[in-house]
């Protein structure tokens, strides 16, 4: 995936054949991929692709029912491996939930404590600008817009400055101006970081993202960058042409599955 | 080992999300309301003629019963409606953290509401004649343990639903199982099958040796409590033998061995552990029944919310 020089870069997230079943429902299947330091890599994939699952394995807070999965060296579903990975991880997960009773200022504070992250007043008032939240700093979070709930979810995210983000959907819900700047932000973080987003708009991919992973129906339809996968037609004709392909595939396998019980 | 200021930054955080909004404030004065209700208005507390909590004590533990898990509903089932439980739990924190740090806010709370009920209580007894401050304390302890295990009940169904009202109903059956077991034999019986189930199932997880610390703790708290009800079990026993080689007067042995077993069930009661308390003795085998019992059902917490991962 990428160019010969990004090749030479240390592997940061790693997939090896996650399956992830919820009883006969299969939600992911042998999904693969590596993403390597300092890349911007999206995550896209139609709604109910299985992207959220994969973040969700990929971060510890749940168990693929087999496969292995490895960010930064670490097995995020070993306890210890885990908290470890945690301290270097930031992630917000789909539609950034918060605690909506506490104000940011709070609930940056509760973060910060669970995290024992050094000198948090300097670390808070580091990702308050950043992510230009000091207008709603102590107002509770019940009562801010989405955009500015989203905001407060990249802050916790960015408070004990990771060298790896997972954000799930992070332009969810956002106005236009506000995904323009959720946006430049993350083309700002990702000079230093490693970022895997989720995502099902196309637009995102090319504005920010320097390599594509694509899923439908729980499995990797499509590695490389984004020009790999515009090809000589258009992103949009692409991206509706693999899920087609993939969720055919599906209906296919599950006619001949439900053939296999009925014999 | 658990690390405490993770234990403390989440008690904190949920203290103040409690009193952070009226619902804490409507808990602690419906409670102080009921409790101080239930104390002087009724007719024994004056025919009595004592300045003691003794006609609260026979309610206490249905008070508790529905205010507990009415605290505990939303402790877990709320964070899994919301979504912050995936925000919580991909913290470096552990499970064990978790659980305790939401427990303490739970008891945080119940030891505030018993705090400023037992100032409200110890006001109006004052001046209707001269408390035993002895008598008080212990009844008071005994409140709080009472509230401890319930606590631990309420947030064990919270963390089985993500439904808050399904929580609720299951954390008021969970405790009043608790309470009939001493009044009513298949209450008792279902209690002890239930005990019997996580002692063997600890024993198991034990011995297969992917328990960690906490889980012997668990273990341990389980065999404890198996232990001190196989010794009120032997002692019936014996007793039933003497009965037995001694029967009464028309011949008849006086009690059934199906009463025997009921009544051994029925040493598992909340009301029968909290009954010293209320008489002004701290007996140290209901301290442990109390403090084990909570103990194993922290564990349990702590045992569901690793199943997420599985």
């Amino acid at each position: 995936m990428g160019s010969e020089e990004d090749k030479t870069r240390p592997i940061t997230i790693e997939a090896k054949e996650l399956s992830k079943r919820y009883g006969n429902f299969a939600a992911l299947t042998k999904v693969s991929f590596e993403v390597r330091m300092g890349t911007v890599a999206a995550f896209l994939g139609p709604n109910g692709a299985g992207k959220s699952t994969t973040m969700r394995i990929l971060t510890g807070f749940l168990s693929p029912t087999s496969g292995k999965a490895k960010v930064l060296g670490l097995d995020p579903t070993h306890a210890e491996q885990r908290r470890e990975l945690a301290c270097k991880l930031g992630y917000l997960p789909e539609s950034g939930p918060l605690y909506r009773e506490m104000t940011p200022f709070e609930s940056l504070g509760f973060f910060a404590d669970v995290r024992a992250v050094p000198k948090p007043l300097e670390a808070i008032e580091r990702v308050v600008e950043r992510c230009s939240i000091g207008e709603v700093l102590h107002k509770p979070i019940y009562k801010l817009s989405k955009g500015f709930r989203q905001r407060v979810g990249m802050a916790q995210a960015l408070l004990h400055d990771p060298d790896v983000l997972i954000l799930d959907e992070p332009t969810s819900g956002l106005d236009p101006l506000q995904i323009r700047d959720v946006r430049g932000l993350i083309r700002e973080l990702g000079k230093d970081k490693t970022i895997l987003l989720s995502t099902h708009i196309l637009q995102e991919v090319d504005a920010i993202a320097d390599e594509v992973i694509m899923v439908s129906e729980g499995r990797v339809v499509f590695t490389g960058t984004v020009a790999g996968l515009r090809g000589d037609s258009t992103l949009e004709k692409r991206f509706y042409a693999l899920a087609e392909a993939a969720k055919e595939l599906g209906e296919a396998k599950k006619k001949a599955d439900e053939k296999k019980e009925v014999a | 080992m658990l690390d405490f200021k993770v234990v403390s930054a989440i008690f904190r955080k949920d203290m103040r999300v409690y009193l952070g909004n009226p619902t804490g404030y409507v808990f602690i004065t419906l409670f102080i309301v009921v409790a101080q209700a239930v104390l002087i208005l009724r007719e024994e507390f004056f025919a009595r003629g004592l300045a003691d909590l003794a006609t609260l004590n026979e309610w206490m533990s249905v008070i508790l019963m529905i205010f507990v898990p009415a605290l505990t509903m939303n402790a877990w089932a709320d964070e899994r409606r919301s979504g912050t439980d995936e925000l919580l739990l991909t913290l470096p924190v552990r499970d064990g953290e978790v659980v305790l740090g939401k427990y303490l806010g739970i008891l945080g709370m119940l030891t505030l509401s018993l705090l400023l009920t037992t100032i409200g209580q110890l006001s109006v007894l004052s001046v209707l004649g001269d408390p035993d401050k002895g008598l008080m304390f212990s009844t008071i302890a005994g409140y709080w343990l009472v509230g401890a295990l319930f606590a631990a009940i309420g947030l064990m169904a919270s963390m089985l639903t993500s439904n808050t009202t399904v929580a609720f109903i299951l954390g008021v059956v969970g405790c009043l199982m608790l309470v009939l077991a001493g009044t009513l034999p298949w209450a008792s019986g279902l209690v002890g099958v239930v005990l019997c189930t996580l002692v063997v199932m600890l024993v198991w997880y034990a011995a297969r040796g992917t328990a960690d610390w906490m889980g012997l703790v668990a273990a341990g708290s389980a065999a404890l409590l198996g232990l001190l009800w196989l010794s009120r079990g032997i002692a019936m026993v014996t007793e039933q033998g003497e009965e037995a080689a001694a029967p009464s007067a028309d011949g008849a042995v006086e009690s059934s061995i199906g009463d025997r077993f009921s009544e051994l069930f029925g040493s598992l009661s909340v009301t029968e552990h909290f009954t010293s308390f209320g008489e002004g003795v701290i007996r140290m085998g209901d301290v442990l029944y109390f403090a084990g019992g909570t103990a194993l059902l922290l564990y349990l917490c702590a045992f569901l919310l690793g199943r997420r991962s599985w």
